[in-house]
């Protein structure tokens, strides 16, 4: 599957999870493979498209996402970075 | 030729299926989501959701709304919450329909949930509805419920960091109102580093000072609101 960087799942709890529905079920030992996607903005003002712009203050420890331009200042748009998509599901019978 | 006599085709032992689904799961409640706000709009309602902590003062904000918009608009409330109706009987004594939405364990309301409690209003008799969130800043994020605007209530009291640590509920915001400005002062954090907060994270957030318990700044957060 994959998931978003910009969604609330964290991949460990995930992870966690998936052992825990499977088990005792046909799926117990089955292999959960996860993707992680990159957050992405796009700039309906100026054209620009990749990562996000961070506030790096010292004093936050790590770096505070915004939706604020790196090149021209305006808001941004969330491209990308939102999804929880259950990608296949390979079975062998 | 008959279908059968083509043979069926069967799986062979130790064949490997490879099911291609490529579907979103969050999508499922963006499209339940928009469902609600076109039923919405298609009898002349729009809706506000209204998020922030647990104790923020989203409840005496939307009094305070209610008191003030109720005699420009026909106004109905859902008031999300774990449990109990304690809230909604606040709402409702402002002779407003409110409807109460007990999550039970959901820490956010989602797009079913409101569904359903749509289903319990006459849509032809409200033109504005108000949706109280379950207090929490971290969740509710990630459930768009059909509103045309959301806002996002924080207070002093909260402390100066609440919103770097939740950026993510603030890029979602249109307006955010921070509270119990009176507190301010004993709290010994500063509104105006807080609005520079939510700027840094969202520019074309609207950021209203209030206190909902005086009723200050409310007209402001109609007006950011659009209503």
């Amino acid at each position: 599957m994959t998931i978003g960087k910009l969604t609330f799942l964290g991949l460990e709890q995930v992870r966690f999870a998936y052992d825990a529905l499977t088990k005792d079920t046909i799926m117990e030992g089955s292999k959960l493979i996860i993707t992680e996607q990159e957050g992405m903005v796009k700039c309906g003002t100026c054209g620009y498209q990749g990562d996000f712009k961070y506030a790096d203050d010292p004093l936050y420890h790590v770096p505070v996402p915004t939706l604020k331009c790196p090149k021209c200042g305006s808001t941004v748009n969330i491209a990308q970075g939102k999804e929880c998509t259950i990608t296949n599901i390979k079975m062998m019978i | 030729m008959t279908a059968s006599k083509k043979g069926v085709v069967k799986a062979e032992e130790g064949e490997i299926y490879d099911v291609e689904l490529s579907e979103d799961l969050l999508k499922a409640n963006q499209r339940l989501a928009d469902e609600n706000k076109r039923l919405l709009h298609e009898n002349g309602a729009k809706a506000i959701d209204i998020m922030g902590a647990i104790g923020s003062g989203k409840t005496s904000l939307i009094e305070k709304l209610v008191q003030l918009l109720k005699n420009r608009y026909k106004i109905a409330v859902f008031k999300g919450d774990l449990t109990t109706t304690i809230d909604a009987e606040l709402i409702a004594r402002h002779g407003v329909e409110t409807v109460a939405i007990n999550t039970g364990k959901e820490c956010h309301l989602d797009a079913n949930l409101v569904k359903k409690a749509l289903q319990r209003l006459n849509l032809k008799k409200i033109n504005l509805l108000l949706i109280e969130n379950v207090g929490n800043l971290i969740c509710p994020a990630e459930f768009p419920l059909g509103s045309d605007k959301r806002l996002v209530v924080v207070s002093v009291t909260e402390g100066p960091y609440m919103i770097v640590k939740h950026p993510f509920i603030f890029m979602d915001a249109d307006v955010v109102a921070v509270n119990k400005t009176d507190l301010a002062k004993a709290m010994d954090v500063d509104v105006k580093k807080l609005e520079q907060d939510v700027k840094t994270i969202n520019p074309k957030t609207k950021v209203v000072a209030t206190n909902a318990r005086t009723g200050e700044g409310i007209e402001a957060i109609a007006k950011a609101l659009g209503l």
